[in-house]
């Protein structure tokens, strides 16, 4: 049994900034990839997630969906959609993914695709403010029961964030159960989830569910350390 | 009780739960609201629940009212229609007044804070006047649509902006760019209000019965000024287009008195001769204060309509969503954030256009029924005041870390 420190629950909040920089059409918003501050794209295509729109809409990030409903263009927001921001290795190769779509659909295109007026893409940035919600857990199987209830607000932060946080390699719930020395398929099977393509509600599902397969028959594997 | 935890009712032990261990970190924090009246308005209504919120959350939290003579109120009634792009004309002497009113109210009230919120334009140049030291952080929270405002006023605004450290807007599309961050915060409604709480089903159908319509036949509402931009002629068109189909279907416009408004009187006027005889539409002139009668309105309603061709946020959106109504809304402003075809209603373009989608909701009850149930979700989440003090108490930690995008308190 190895000894580890508890898993610190947290939970965020997000509050967004406005940056004057408003899209009309396809070649602005090519234009505007290429320039706006990092912030604006991991806004735009990770944090968005945590206004849990997704579950209102097809796709997981702001630009596949302004694509698709301000400007018609089915297309680049498919192609938009499946731009998974968490497998880039940085944020410039994300911008450069984004960017190679853009321009490679303004090439082949006869005209600029433009949004109706009221629609206009209106880009921003985010701050994330994180913080100790006081709450520790001891075990798996109270961590599986604790993902069960906890906000949104905190499987955003322990999966996506923490996603950001490690470059891409682990969230904060599979990466303690390994510290704890729980089984290797549980955080396996957590590291798998696809959890960009899902919204939030569906991530916990997905999180349970892996836990469901291994905690049940598991043998307690953690205790407070000193 | 407390005042929070009759809104734990609504939104859960978790979310108040969460917001008291956000606030623990402003914990003693002095903040002063001022604005420019203790009661009638939006900004009003809002103070009215924010302030003593923050106080329950442990914020020395507080509010004052600047004061001026019926003029200044004059002059800053035209601010507010500059901001909001309509042409003004002011003289030098009204921008004096504007500034000598300011001066004057920063003597006379109590501003020693840590933050100071200053709402809308009206005390706007207050900054100017506070000796340094006093307050440690100005913000500018501005609740109109200052995209394209009238140059002249805007100039002599952008001036008193200077000394912000930060301004709110609600919307992107609302924000004018200034060198200050520019914090967006959406309005949110309050779910205990009288405009949204639960209504007795006898004061609902004494509420119907009252305005001469019938609980039993499917009615469709618009509550709206009588204002072009909301499209009252254009929901009179989309109504007549389906009245063949059907013939018991009734209609509301339900809208406030427009005596002081020329053009609104001119709409109201229109919006009657295009009513003419039709005994199943409704033209209901309701005052102010009419609150739980617009309540009893929306929770009777079959299908809501906003058909606005131009619109700010919307909260009449967000309130028919909230009481499980699906909303069919013009494409644009805040509606477009609130109404997602097949989720909570549709968008639509034209008169046409919202016809068709009437049609299809009063033809299934059952996606009627489970749109409404995804709106009122929907509002749940994302606007109610609990979200909206959330993102104030976020925006007020991010101000110590001003370069960050994330941070850990």
């Amino acid at each position: 049994m190895q000894v580890t420190e508890p898993f610190c629950v947290m939970d965020c909040s997000l509050v967004r900034c406005a940056t004057g920089r408003v899209c009309s059409n396809l070649r602005e918003l090519s234009e505007a990839i290429c320039s706006v501050p990092d912030a604006v794209l991991e806004h735009h295509m990770m944090r968005c997630a945590l206004e849990d729109h997704f579950e209102l809409h097809e796709f997981p990030n702001d630009l596949a969906r302004w694509c698709w409903t301000g400007l018609g263009d089915n297309v680049l927001g498919e192609q938009l959609g499946l731009i998974d921001p968490y497998r880039q290795p940085s944020t410039s190769a994300l911008r450069a993914a984004l960017v190679n779509v853009l321009e490679e659909r303004l090439w082949g295109l006869a005209y600029v695709p433009w949004s109706r007026p009221g629609l206009e893409l209106h880009l921003v940035q985010s701050r994330l403010i994180a913080y100790d919600t006081g709450e520790r857990i001891v075990t798996p199987a109270a961590l599986l029961e604790a993902v069960e209830r906890m906000s949104p607000r905190s499987l955003f932060y322990h999966v996506h964030d923490a996603r950001r946080r490690t470059a891409g390699q682990s969230d904060d719930f599979s990466r303690w159960l390994e510290q704890c020395g729980a089984e290797a398929r549980l955080v396996t099977a957590l590291r798998a989830i696809d959890f960009y393509f899902l919204n939030l509600s569906q991530l916990r599902q997905a999180l349970v569910d892996a836990f469901g397969r291994y905690v049940a028959e598991a043998p307690p594997v953690a205790r407070i350390a000193p | 009780m407390r005042l929070l935890d009759r809104y734990e009712e609504i939104v859960g032990h978790l979310e108040v739960e969460r917001l008291r261990r956000l606030a623990e970190r402003l914990a003693g924090k002095r903040i002063v609201h001022v604005n420019s009246t203790r009661s009638g308005g939006g900004v009003a209504e809002i103070l009215g629940w924010m302030v003593p919120l923050l106080q329950e959350l442990g914020i020395n939290a507080r509010w004052e009212v600047i004061a001026g003579p019926p003029d200044f109120y004059r002059v800053t009634k035209a601010f507010h229609n500059g901001l909001q792009g309509l042409p003004v004309s002011l003289r030098k002497r009204d921008f004096d007044l504007h500034y000598e009113v300011n001066r004057e109210n920063a003597q006379r009230l109590n501003l020693e804070a840590d933050i100071v919120f200053v709402h809308d334009p009206q005390p706007i140049y207050l900054p100017q006047f506070t000796p340094p030291g006093q307050v440690a952080r100005w913000i500018w929270r501005c609740h109109i649509d200052a995209s394209h405002p009238d140059r002249g006023i805007w100039k002599y605004l952008e001036t008193a902006i200077s000394r912000y450290a930060a301004a709110i807007f609600s919307m992107p599309a609302f924000a004018r760019p200034l060198a200050c961050p520019m914090f967006l915060i959406l309005p949110s409604i309050d779910p205990l209000s009288d405009k949204n709480c639960a209504i007795p089903e006898a004061e609902r159908l004494e509420t119907l019965s009252r305005l001469g319509l019938d609980p039993e036949r499917p009615l469709l509402l618009q509550v709206s000024r009588f204002d072009r931009f909301k499209d009252p002629l254009g929901v009179i068109e989309a109504y007549r287009l389906l009245q063949p189909y059907y013939s018991e279907m009734q209609l509301a416009l339900a809208g406030g008195p427009a005596d002081d408004d020329p053009e609104g009187a001119e709409v109201l006027r229109e919006v009657l001769d295009r009513a003419g005889g039709d005994a199943n539409l409704k033209v209901l002139m309701l005052p102010p204060d009419a609150h739980r009668t617009i309540n009893a309105l929306q929770r009777s309603a079959t299908v809501v309509l906003q058909k606005s061709l131009k619109e700010g946020f919307g909260l009449t959106v967000t309130e028919a969503l909230w009481k499980s109504k699906p909303v069919i809304g013009g494409a644009c402003g805040g509606i477009a954030l609130q109404v997602h075809d097949y989720h909570t209603g549709f968008l639509v373009h034209s008169p046409a256009g919202a016809a068709y989608r009437i049609h299809y909701l009063l033809r299934y009850a059952d996606k009627r029924q489970r749109m409404g149930q995804t709106g009122h979700v929907f509002v749940r989440e994302h606007f109610l005041l609990t979200r909206n003090l959330r993102d104030y108490l976020t925006m007020l930690l991010c101000l110590d870390h001003p370069e960050a995008t994330a941070i850990v308190v």
